[in-house]
């Protein structure tokens, strides 16, 4: 019987809002899937275009990045460099050729268990039906 | 075609009166016919300098070489240096002081307009002369190029020869300068940004093909980043130069350390390469097209960064090198940057 | 051994070499000729230009794997496992070497052959066999081999070679490996006429009055060099240089490369040590790890160049390393012509 595919997802979390609304789901027993590999930054701001393009190379299925809400960034400004430096990386990735879903970006607060679950939920629902990321894998 | 006659009197006198260190201008090369870069240091060799179609090269990048042989010596010469710039040219100027990696102080413009017209895509004109030689290239009174051959002369139509991006041109005439030759003219240009559309207009399947393709080429030779005015960074991501290896060093140590990408043209490599490139020329890319020129294996590379050129306009109404007040794009944001592809 | 072959028995001999990789210069669709590897369907044709790219990247990849590593854990016991990896076998021909091409291969061999023999090279190089093509009229605009002493007829570093002569192709077997490659197809060859061998020598003789471009007198350059290093001619030579790395990347001769490991786990330890092209223009070629770098600035790069191609390899192997190709003239982005600099340094100082 063949496995059903698995994606894994790279989530950048900033680690004032949304690493701590991720775990907030943990901590309230949420249950969502376990495709992520969550890596905590200081802010979204921080995220540089290049961990991006490192985690496809390495063999991402999707990445995410997830940030403060406009006007709550802990840095005052990082989230809107953010919104601004990773809608330029979307267009970049999307023009190439790499299907749009691959690439997500969020607000979740640390209030926002929830939200993080069902961003999890929808964006392993929206990766299964593509398969594996073989574009900008590199081979081994 | 605009006349230099001023701006060549004002080089003799800028060179006499020792104002300037020396002037980088276009003379003639060894073929005969096409311009290459010439630095002139007295006045009797202003004689040399020359400007006609074949002008293309963007000389804002020898400001770079100029800043590390200043900051190489303990008692740096301050005086300018003299620079011809076209409108492109003079963007890149423009966004070297908007970053402050130089001072409006550190250069004199020596600013030549293009006049509607511009300068001539050289794989273009050798499809035209199929296999003739040329020995010379100039803009004729009506829009046409003439070239003469030793057969006779040829006249087209400016736009059958002009490289792309002078046909989406929106500077045709210096934005910045000290001296200007030639009128203020506009080319009015309907779509700034069209010959991006036959590419967006493909499938996503299509696309990734097409760069496939045109990435595999790559030999990482490094010729585009070689030849950007914007790429000046000491450390660039691609040459780890901090991490050297000795004979100690342990092979963890080699393993965990950071490196985005590998020396090998493989093309997933590649592909990180010039996305990083892109990227960090967003919103600074002002379409010079040298790297397309200098590419030994004609990548479409200013198809990349025009994409990204595009955005920065359509999405935060952002263009590179016409203000030097402006901050760096990335380094600004409105409230009401687009956020719709935020969950 | 000399052999005819028409034009159209060409492709029948390329269609017979199934069991080999065929690699032949082609017209690609944007414009370039590039030496590709032929499809099972691709006609074999010789109509060249010169390519950007010359075969050297077919001998001399951009990417080598030279061992690869991995690690073994057993409790604290770690061993760690060292595999050489050499090229693969099959054998390779390749249609269309120019001469000048041919002769960097002779010029290749001797840089990783003599005292220690590079086996990655060599596995290569043996299972090749290089069939050039005179060069009846200059394939650029740069040529200027016979002023290096090459010629556009040289048979150094081939296997056979061609000689085009209207509607039929001279071919000489130059080595054992050229026989072998006649004699498997040999049904699809006539024996020469003696007017052939004439015309073979009127094509040879006119071709060498078409290339545009002489260096004169490049061995009195040469002697000349060795005085010349501490030169302020090499600072202005280089101004306009900006590094790029393209005249050493394409230079048929060219070879320097960098070694890294690509690790592909840290733990256990897994990865390959990889080969890759590298430029002695790049600033951080000559790069020491305290930090010293005895080439600095462009002048010295330059001069550099200029030094290997025109003075070390005629000190060490009494030949130019030069093969006046032209693809550095041609694909400078800022124009600066070699041979124009070596007529700088005739007339320095007189």
């Amino acid at each position: 019987m063949a496995e059903e595919f698995e994606p894994r997802i790279v989530a950048f979390l900033c680690k004032w809002c949304s690493s701590a609304g991720c775990d907030l789901a943990g901590v309230s027993r949420m249950e969502y899937p376990p495709n992520v590999v969550p890596i905590q930054v200081m802010c979204s701001g921080s995220v540089s275009p290049l961990y991006i393009f490192s985690a496809f190379n390495k063999g991402a299925d999707g990445v995410l990045v997830s940030g403060c809400h406009p006007g709550d960034c802990h840095y005052i400004k990082g989230n809107y460099y953010a919104r601004r430096r990773l809608n330029l990386v979307k267009k970049l990735l999307e023009y190439v050729g790499l299907e749009p879903e691959r690439f997500q970006m969020s607000w979740v607060s640390a209030a926002e268990g929830t939200k993080y679950t069902q961003i999890i939920k929808d964006f392993v629902k929206e990766l299964k039906p593509l398969g594996p990321q073989t574009k900008l894998r590199r081979d081994r | 075609m605009a006349k230099i006659d001023e701006l060549k009197e004002e080089a003799r006198k800028l060179l006499q009166e020792g104002k300037v260190k020396y002037i980088i201008g276009y003379t003639t090369g060894t073929d005969g016919w096409s311009a290459v870069p010439a630095f002139i240091r007295t006045a009797e060799e202003v004689d040399r300098i020359v400007w006609d179609p074949t002008c293309v090269h963007n000389l804002t990048k020898f400001l770079v070489d100029e800043k590390r042989r200043k900051s190489r010596s303990r008692k740096p010469d301050t005086r300018p240096v003299g620079l011809f710039v076209k409108g492109c040219d003079s963007r890149a100027v423009v966004v070297l002081l908007q970053e402050k990696f130089i001072n409006r102080g550190d250069v004199y413009l020596l600013g030549v307009s293009c006049e509607k017209a511009g300068v001539i895509d050289d794989r273009k004109l050798a499809q035209k002369l199929k296999g003739k030689k040329p020995m010379k290239v100039e803009l004729g009174d009506n829009g046409r190029i003439v070239i003469s051959t030793p057969e006779g002369t040829l006249e087209v139509p400016a736009e059958e020869l002009l490289a792309d991006r002078c046909l989406e041109c929106r500077a045709n005439f210096p934005v910045v300068f000290d001296v200007l030759a030639g009128d203020k003219v506009k080319r009015a240009v309907e779509k700034p940004y069209g010959s991006l559309e036959k590419i967006e207009k493909l499938t996503a399947e299509e696309r990734f093909k097409f760069w496939k393709e045109q990435l595999d080429k790559c030999i990482r030779c490094y010729a585009c980043r070689s030849v950007c005015p914007m790429c000046y960074c000491d450390e660039c991501v691609v040459d780890s130069v901090n991490l050297s290896v000795t004979a100690d060093t342990s092979a963890e140590e080699k393993a965990q350390r950071i490196k985005w990408l590998q020396r090998s043209a493989e093309s997933s490599e590649n592909f990180v390469y010039h996305f990083v490139r892109a990227i960090h020329l967003g919103g600074r890319c002002i379409d010079c097209g040298e790297c397309e020129r200098a590419c030994p294996l004609d990548i479409p590379l200013r198809f990349l960064n025009k994409k990204l050129e595009k955005e920065a306009s359509e999405l935060f109404g952002y263009e590179a090198g016409f203000d030097a007040e402006l901050p760096a794009l990335i380094a600004c944001f409105r409230d009401e940057d687009p956020q719709d592809f935020i969950r | 051994m000399d052999k005819i072959l028409t034009k159209k028995a060409l492709a029948r001999w390329g269609k017979k070499l199934r069991d080999s990789r065929v690699f032949f210069p082609r017209l690609s669709a944007d414009g370039r000729w590039d030496y590709v590897e032929a499809a099972a369907a691709d006609e074999l044709t010789l109509d060249v230009r010169q390519t950007a790219v010359p075969p050297k990247k077919i001998l001399f990849p951009q990417r080598e794997v030279l061992a690869e590593f991995s690690e073994t854990v057993e409790g604290t016991a770690k061993t760690l496992e060292l595999k050489e990896a050499l090229p693969e076998d099959g054998s390779v021909v390749i249609f269309g070497v120019r001469p000048c091409e041919g002769r960097a291969a002779w010029l290749l061999d001797k840089v990783f052959g003599g005292e220690f023999t590079d086996p990655y090279y060599w596995k290569r190089r043996d299972q090749t066999t290089l069939v050039g093509l005179a060069c009846g009229t200059p394939p650029s605009e740069n040529c200027f081999c016979t002023s290096v002493e090459g010629s556009p007829h040289s048979e150094e570093g081939l296997d056979i070679l061609l000689t085009d002569l209207g509607d039929r192709y001279f071919v000489r077997a130059l080595t054992e490996k050229g026989e072998r490659l006649v004699s498997a197809a040999r049904d699809l060859f006539q024996n020469p006429k003696p007017e052939d061998k004439k015309k073979v020598q009127a094509v040879h003789e006119e071709s060498a009055g078409k290339i545009k471009r002489q260096l004169k007198e490049a061995r009195v350059i040469s002697e000349k060099l060795t005085g010349l290093f501490d030169s302020p001619l090499w600072d202005d030579e280089a101004m306009s240089c900006i590094r790029c790395g393209v005249c050493t990347y394409l230079c048929p001769s060219c070879h320097c490369f960098d070694i890294n490991d690509e690790i592909e786990s840290a733990s256990p330890l897994q990865g390959k040590r990889v080969r890759t092209w590298d430029t002695c223009q790049f600033p951080d070629f000559t790069m020491h790890s305290s930090g010293h770098n005895p080439r600095p600035d462009k002048a010295s790069r330059l001069r550099q160049r200029l030094y290997h191609k025109f003075r070390y390899f005629v000190e060490v192997y009494d030949k130019f390393m030069c093969v006046g190709c032209g693809r550095c003239i041609t694909l400078c982005p800022v124009g600066i012509d070699i041979i124009s600099v070596l007529d700088k340094v005739k007339s320095h100082g007189s």
